[in-house]
């Protein structure tokens, strides 16, 4: 092993680690670590700064500067609370009609929003919902962790993984739909099962005066009309683009930003506001994650690891997508899944290279960085929030609570994710 | 003018020792927003904020939806006691520190410290940091407004 390699592994597992351990900021972490990996690639002279500029993936940067513009314009005006108060009247007041209601409301609306922006906006309605019925918050909010976690893989938009995985392989809009958003949508129902069953105690409570919760008047939850159906509008306009983005031959990311600059135009909002809303240390974490993985591949990191996995490619494609579901599931559990996509993007297609069928693992790689964020409670950045904003009422989530609940989600959507793959393995091949 | 010309002498306090429960009970007897609390050399080591009690039993959601116009009924949480277990844990727990000003204080100073430090009304000590006084954002605006030549020009 050359001493590039080396040392630029070790810069990449020093900052997973210490993005793990919480030492530091992750976006702290990200940016010092860019950073060394380019001198070290000057040093060393496997790797510029002219190839570090070339390894940011501006697609995927545009695409979710456009999502969370939009979203920005659309929160002030109080319609994902309109949505989030009406879920919670639909189901009257019954527990578990408030897990169905309040779980897929999230699944729904985190297809199209970041998980975390989701969970942010349904969470505190949560709250609110559950202490006017004097019930415990807890299967509720641990139903929209997990939910929105969920949700995000159905579609390209869902959840950065998969703007990265499509940004690489070219999978479009609609392939996400035939053939993410079936695995979801049995991935969802058994995960709503699955939590009636584990919080079965606490869903039994009714509440004494269910009826708070018809004085609770959606209608005035929205603040702003007009600037709710322009953003409105302007988003359904992207979705709809969005499904014919491969036969006009516009990028998502055009889609996105130019929905954007549309809504910012129409709706002309303060715009200091705005960007404030738009979570910039997200976006400083990915670029420079691009630039510390681009350089990790620059190394020659990435051939030397598909040269050790060569061997297991030799097994049945079937199993070897399967294999990689599970590894990718676990290491999502325990670390940030957008490091893990950006770094095993090269080492996918490096496979690919070597003969192996790309579409199969590409999906195997989507399942498995979604799905596996419910492991653990910091299994992904929509968990933190929520387990953060329960420590606000009299039953927060702890980490032990979570292993009860969000940990055997996480193993029964991998094994049923596991086995729709091998039944239906030659539709994940095109 | 000075803060010591337009505090209140009378000072309603409580001892370091008390339970939460009892310097309610002060609170509601006396009818004050504000408690200081004194250790056993009569010395202010904090106060009680009639805030800090609500927020027992004051629901968290109010602070975390950005609007609550839209909620009619507060449900359950209208009727919501603070557990007795909780009223009982030492005043100390959830007392906060104290902004105090000295009774030779310029009203515009403790006024300012006051807005800085969002608090309704401020203890007012002397050289030896002992409590002689407490006067509130009134007793201290209006002094200000006293200063004004409010009636001088009559047409």
């Amino acid at each position: 092993m050359s001493l590039a390699v080396g040392l630029a592994s070790l810069i990449f597992v020093l900052s997973l680690w210490l993005m793990f351990s919480e030492k530091l900021n992750r976006s702290i972490t990200a940016i010092a670590g860019a950073v060394l990996m380019v001198v070290l690639g000057k040093l060393l002279g496997f790797y510029s700064e002219g190839q570090a500029l070339a390894a940011v993936d501006f697609n995927t940067i545009g695409l979710l500067l456009g999502m969370m513009l939009l979203v920005a314009l659309l929160e002030p005006s109080g319609v994902f609370q309109y949505l989030a108060v009406w879920a919670g009247r639909v189901s009257r007041g019954r527990p578990t009609w408030l897990l169905i209601t309040m779980g897929s409301i999230t699944a729904a609306l985190s297809m199209f929003l970041n998980n975390v922006t989701t969970a942010i906006l349904v969470a505190p309605v949560t709250i609110l919902i559950c202490e006017i019925l004097g019930i415990t918050a807890v299967p509720y909010l641990v139903a929209e962790a997990v939910l929105s976690n969920i949700g995000g893989v159905a579609t390209l938009v869902g959840d950065p993984p998969n703007i990265l995985v499509a940004s690489a392989s070219g999978i479009t809009f609609n392939d996400f739909l035939t053939h993410a958003l079936p695995v979801v949508v049995v991935v969802w129902l058994s995960s709503l099962l699955l939590l009636r069953f584990l919080f079965r105690r606490q869903l039994s409570v009714r509440p004494a005066n269910p009826d708070a919760l018809f004085r609770l008047n959606p209608a005035e939850t929205i603040t702003d009309r007009t600037t709710a159906w322009r953003v409105l509008s302007v988003l359904g306009a992207a979705i709809l683009l969005f499904f014919v983005h491969h036969i006009i031959e516009v990028s998502p990311a055009l889609i996105a930003m130019g929905a954007a600059a549309a809504a910012l135009v129409w709706v002309r909002p303060n715009f200091g506001d705005t960007v404030q809303r738009v979570d910039w240390g997200l976006l400083i974490f990915f670029t420079a994650l691009f630039v510390m993985v681009g350089g990790l591949e620059a190394a020659g990191v990435m051939a030397v690891i598909v040269r050790l996995i060569e061997g297991v490619g030799a097994m049945p494609p079937v199993m070897f997508g399967v294999l990689l579901i599970w590894v990718t599931a676990g290491l999502s559990a325990v670390i940030d899944n957008v490091p893990i996509t950006i770094a095993l993007i090269p080492v996918v297609l490096g496979l690919g290279a070597e003969g192996l069928q790309l579409g199969p693992l590409w999906w195997a790689v989507v399942f498995g960085a979604g799905f596996g964020g419910n492991g653990t409670i910091i299994g992904s950045s929509a968990n933190i929030v929520i387990a953060n904003l329960s420590k606000k009422t009299h039953t927060p989530i702890t980490a032990g609570l979570w292993n009860r609940s969000g940990l055997p989600v996480m193993l029964v959507s991998c094994a049923l994710t596991s086995l729709l793959y091998i039944l239906l393995f030659p539709l994940f091949t095109h | 003018m000075q803060v010591k010309d337009c505090m209140k002498r009378n000072v309603v306090s409580v001892p370091s020792s008390a339970t939460i429960a009892s310097a309610a009970g002060i609170i509601l007897r006396h009818r004050v927003g504000v408690l200081p609390v004194l250790d056993e050399h009569g010395k202010p080591v904090g106060v009680l904020q009639l805030s800090d009690l609500l927020s027992l039993e004051f629901p968290d959601f109010v602070k975390l939806v950005a609007d609550v116009d839209f909620v009619h009924d507060f449900g359950a949480v209208e009727t919501t006691r603070p557990l007795p277990e909780l009223l009982a844990h030492p005043v100390t727990e959830l007392m906060q520190p104290m902004i105090t000003v000295g009774e030779d204080s310029g009203l515009l100073r403790a006024y300012a410290l006051m807005i800085q430090h969002n608090v309704l009304d401020v203890p007012v000590v002397n050289a030896s940091e002992e409590l002689v006084g407490i006067a509130s954002r009134v007793d201290i605006g209006t002094a200000i407004l006293s200063n004004w030549s409010l009636e001088a020009k009559k047409p």
